[in-house]
């Protein structure tokens, strides 16, 4: 069986983003993503997790028994998430105090738990390899923008470099992330659906074409 | 004779009362008080209020128009719900707010809160105080100290600066100034529509008599937060006018508490809804030593649905149903 990597991208980034799309993942979303910084850190924090238990879970698919599979996903997931934070903590001090509780609570983060379920637990390593990798694409790239646009608004500044002195500061609460993840969501749908609503009006005008140009030989 | 039988479908009863009739009726009672804002706070204030109420009516028509309704439509059916709106969010804001303040808690207003939920009569919370505590949240950091009125205290000594009497009553310390001071608003900081509380009282009265609202709700919320306030302080009667004649619990009461939309639809439900609204308001101002009002009508706003739900009006001739001896 060839594996369509196109088609995996395509899911990860664009149409079941994880953040945007499958909605999962909400608590670092609203919590980190007050600057953009913070929503690469995560991002990638979770990016790699995500990759290397798919690759783990995939090969051990047929080894893990279906009854005890939740624990066992979770042992591996939770294995992977001690590494990033022992690392984080040695190499990037600062982002490590500044992810603070959310670290740890990738454990639990949907986005790894469903991926494992649903794609790694039934496919082949490398396919599972390149669904978590651009999963992960397409969370930390949510995230990122998410953060700054919030920085942006609700600060003055982006990557921690200040812009001008005037902010809302109605974007950097907590109301205001449940806000801008509201509209992210808005308009991603908008985009991707006029996407696909011309990638099908196409469809439709090649299918004619190629219909009115068999009349026209049959004549 | 058949011919003066009119047949037609409800509703039957023809009035005048119509949803811009009311709205432009509260924009009446509230002139007053801007009246008065504008000569304690001077000429700023004024262009507060009337950006706020251009922004609101701007917000609206832009939305209607990104929604592809036509101009003209727009202008028949424009019902001044955005221009209450407008007015109330620049009279709650004090002078001490730059000018953009205004602009943005008005678009957040008319076109986050009401029109995203399908405009007036479908919004969730009053837009008004959602733009109220939008701007509270937002432009903290460029708000400097309260201004003082421009008319001076009028019975009594001159007043601390530092604090409005809310906090003062809140740290259990009757404020210096008059019942009569805080009556009229002199010498007591504060926003630029809720100082001059008589101005409020009398649209208040205005409304009432017009029938737009029920005094009773507004006295009922008044009443509740100044005897909670009297005793969480142990019980001293000479908290009670100061806790209500303080801050903005008077322009709360009768123009935001009592939107139609964010009010439940029975009386006990009502009840339940402004008694509850008066112990939280009094709770909160003592325990965050701050202004609550706001606050307070946007969390009680989103337990209407939940009060309308479990508190229900009997249908006419309603029988309980009796219970039926469970055959063995």
């Amino acid at each position: 069986m060839k594996t369509d990597f196109k088609k995996i991208a395509k899911d990860g980034i664009i149409s079941s983003n994880p953040t945007l799309k499958l909605v999962l993942g909400t608590c670092p979303t609203l919590a980190l993503t007050t600057a953009a910084m913070n929503g690469i850190g995560m991002g990638l924090a979770v990016s790699f997790v995500l990759i290397f238990s798919n690759v783990i879970i995939s090969l051990l698919r047929k080894a893990i028994p279906k009854e005890v599979r939740i624990p066992a996903f979770i042992l591996i997931i939770a294995t992977f998430v001690t590494i990033v934070r022992l690392a984080l903590d040695y190499f990037l001090p600062d982002i490590y105090e500044s992810m603070g509780l959310y670290l740890p609570l990738i454990v639990v983060n949907c986005i790894i738990l469903a991926r494992a379920e649903s794609f790694a637990s039934k496919n082949g390593v490398l396919a599972s390899a390149a669904d978590g990798l651009f999963m992960g694409i397409g969370f930390t790239l949510a995230l990122t923008t998410m953060g700054a646009v919030r920085e942006i608004l609700g600060a003055g500044a982006i990557f921690g470099h200040k812009l001008w002195d005037f902010s809302i500061g109605f974007f950097s609460s907590s109301a205001g992330a449940f806000f801008t993840y509201a509209v992210f969501i808005a308009v991603f749908a908008l985009i991707t659906d006029k996407i696909s609503e011309k990638s099908k009006l196409k469809k439709i005008k090649a299918e004619e074409k190629d219909f009115c140009g068999e009349i026209k030989e049959n004549a | 004779m058949e011919n003066n039988l009119i047949y037609s479908s409800s509703p039957h009863i023809k009035t005048t009362r119509t949803t811009r009739r009311i709205m432009i009726d509260v924009c009446i009672a509230l002139l007053p008080a801007t009246v008065m804002g504008v000569v304690y706070f001077g000429l700023y204030a004024l262009a507060l209020v009337a950006l706020a109420v251009a922004f609101a009516v701007a917000g609206e028509y832009i939305y209607l128009l990104i929604m592809k309704k036509p101009f003209k439509e727009i202008t028949r059916e424009f019902d001044f719900s955005s221009v209450v709106s407008g007015m109330l969010i620049g009279l709650t804001i004090g002078t001490n707010y730059p000018v953009y303040a205004p602009i943005f808690g008005s678009l957040f207003a008319v076109i986050v809160v009401k029109m995203l939920f399908g405009g007036t009569g479908k919004n969730v919370v009053n837009p008004a105080i959602a733009g109220r505590v939008f701007m509270f949240i937002s432009f903290q950091w460029a708000v400097g100290a309260w201004l003082l009125p421009a008319i001076g205290s009028v019975y009594g000594e001159t007043v601390a600066t530092s604090a409005t009497a809310v906090v003062d009553v809140s740290k259990g310390t009757v404020p210096a100034l008059s019942v009569i001071d805080m009556l009229l608003g002199t010498g007591m900081q504060g926003c630029i529509g809720e100082t001059c509380k008589l101005a409020l009282l009398a649209g208040g009265i205005y409304l009432a008599a017009r029938k737009v609202i029920n005094i009773i709700f507004p006295l009922i919320y008044i009443a509740v937060a100044g005897l909670t306030t009297t005793v969480i302080g142990g019980f001293v009667f000479a908290f009670f006018f100061p806790a209500i004649l303080s801050g903005g619990l008077i322009i709360g009461a009768i123009f935001m508490a009592t939107d139609y939309t964010t009010t439940p639809n029975t009386l006990c439900g009502n009840m339940i809804y402004f008694i509850a609204l008066g112990i939280l308001t009094a709770v909160l101002r003592y325990a965050t030593n701050m202004e609550t009002v706001s606050f307070a009508i946007l969390l009680m706003n989103l337990t209407v649905p939940l009060i309308d739900k479990f508190i229900l009006n009997k249908p006419f001739g309603y029988k309980k149903p009796q219970k039926q001896k469970e055959a063995k």
